[in-house]
């Protein structure tokens, strides 16, 4: 036997040893505190219909549906209806954080329970909630932003570690990307896609729409030129592609987060896609670095503007990124990055600005901004 | 051990649905998203026993299309429509509504099967039609 056969059961065993630690190294589940929070509302969007139905005394069979196993449990009416509501209770409490680990199993057990029912029920946005509802469900992301804390907390008992091991977060992030990429690559491979004929003839098929809304003509004009499509379908395609993959890599993820945002925003504008809009937009906070309170913002108590920021930061930063303390009087406002970076004025409101959810989006772009930008080196 | 054969096996089912949305008429989990521009349309008659072709517009014994077949598009199928999720996966539901109202009007005691003459439009193809048939109704007079 040889060295280089000897080497590569150990090389092998080296790898699966790095994905083990990968997987097991315990990171802060803050940004799955925050989604969990965000997902109540998808899931209560997305029962709205059925238990519409179910209150008016109609539920899936009473018409065509199309079970996909017979063995597959079906229950009464009554019961379907019941279990729908304890749903739609169950989301609240996650969201609100109370007896998180139980609600959070309980809303997508009776989520996927309804999905599975019938071949009718999929819808790709329905699929996203509930992958996202199973990862919530095993990760502990009831130990931030929650009423579980809150009780404890007043019971005078300790807090429980926020940080868990990462797997559940990675797999997310699997998933997420995966939306992204499986989207796009579909359409890649597609002539008729990547070529513009579909977005062409869509648009063409809603002609009547289109002159519906306040568009000037020449904008009609372009959206129905097929030759417009020729590019516009090589863009969507690449978007997609490009969120997948850019999310991975810390030098292109805000731009990819950025796009995605916009990519939503357009297709809310253009489709009705249930809460995929919402929800797509929701899961972008599972690529913020798994670490909390490692930035600083320094603000000058004396001065009001900076008081006001310091407050907007502690309101706004859902995502614990900053801990903001008071500088000496006469300081400018200053940020200190993760990497032990300081910059200060209109370069560190920018950097802040663009690390909370809530504005980051408007934020980031200023980021480019070549001041900015020699003010972070 | 145990959460990597957790996160392996994830991963695995997600690439194989995805992979499956190529070939497969329900792509679930394949999140092929606005994959074609296809429309389609259909002419739907309950064929009786004694041969005539009756459009199901017109309610039956009781029962209406448009009360039974609610979802998926399948609503008013004699109007041209998109096919949301793809024109296989489109004229799969409608095998399985046209099915499935065969299989659940027990009052109808004259319908021997259901037909659908379905032409579509695969993006911006010509139009091809062709015909769906529901499962024989056993029984009918």
């Amino acid at each position: 036997m040889n060295t280089a056969a000897l080497g590569a059961p150990s090389r092998l065993r080296g790898v699966v040893a790095g994905f083990d630690g990968l997987l097991g190294r315990a990171v802060s589940m803050r940004a799955l505190a925050l989604l969990r929070v965000l997902a109540g509302p998808a899931v209560l969007l997305h029962l709205q219909p059925f238990l519409s139905d179910g209150w008016e005394g109609r539920t899936y069979r009473d018409a065509f549906y199309e079970p996909y196993a017979a063995w597959y449990p079906e229950l009464p009416g009554a019961v379907y209806v019941g279990l729908l509501s304890l749903a739609a209770a169950a989301a609240v409490a996650m969201s609100l954080g109370l007896l998180t680990r139980l609600a959070t199993a309980t809303t997508f057990v009776i989520v996927a329970y309804n999905l599975f029912l019938s071949t009718t029920h999929f819808h790709n946005n329905r699929a996203y909630l509930v992958i996202v509802l199973g990862l919530l469900a095993v990760a502990p992301c009831g130990r931030e932003l929650s009423l579980d804390v809150w009780i404890r907390r007043r019971r005078g008992r300790p807090a429980l570690d926020p940080s868990a091991p990462a797997w559940p977060l990675w797999l997310l992030r699997f998933e997420c990307a995966a939306v992204y990429g499986a989207s796009g690559l579909s359409k890649l491979v597609d002539p008729d896609w990547f070529g513009g004929t579909v977005t062409w003839h869509r648009v063409v098929q809603a002609r009547d729409q289109l002159d519906g809304w306040i568009l000037p003509d020449w904008a009609v004009s372009v959206l129905t030129d097929r030759s417009f499509h020729t590019g516009a379908a090589k863009i969507i395609v690449l978007t997609e592609v490009f969120i997948a993959v850019g999310l991975w890599w810390r030098g292109t993820r805000y731009a990819a987060v950025w796009v995605a945002v916009a990519f939503h925003i357009a297709i809310e504008v253009s489709a009705s896609v249930q809460v995929f809009s919402y929800l797509a937009v929701a899961v972008l906070v599972i690529w913020a670095v798994p670490s909390t309170r490692d930035r600083v913002l320094r603000i000058d108590p004396t001065v009001r503007r900076q008081r006001r920021l310091g407050a907007l930061v502690r309101r706004l930063d859902w995502l614990a990124r900053f801990r903001v303390e008071p500088a000496t009087p006469g300081s400018r406002l200053e940020a200190v990055d993760r990497d032990g970076t300081t910059i200060g004025g209109a370069a560190a409101l920018a950097l802040t600005l663009s690390r909370l959810p809530l504005t980051a989006w408007f934020a980031l772009p200023a980021l480019l901004l070549p001041a900015v930008r020699r003010a972070g080196r | 051990m145990g959460r990597r054969v957790v996160v392996v096996a994830v991963v695995a089912l997600q690439l194989g649905f995805a992979a499956q949305g190529y070939w497969s008429d329900h792509k679930q989990f394949a999140f092929q998203m606005f994959p074609e521009s296809s429309t389609w349309r259909a002419d739907v008659v309950r064929v009786t026993a004694d041969g005539r072709r009756i459009p199901i517009e017109h309610p039956w014994s009781g029962y209406r299309w448009d009360e039974l077949v609610r979802d998926r598009g399948l609503r008013y199928p004699s109007i041209r429509h998109h096919a949301d999720a793809g024109l296989a996966n489109q004229l799969a539901f409608l095998q399985a509504a046209l099915d499935w109202v065969a299989h659940n009007t027990p009052r109808d005691a004259e319908t021997r099967y259901l037909e659908a003459t379905v032409t579509s439009w695969h993006n911006a193809d010509p139009a091809r039609v062709g015909v769906i048939l529901s499962d024989v109704r056993e029984g009918a007079r």
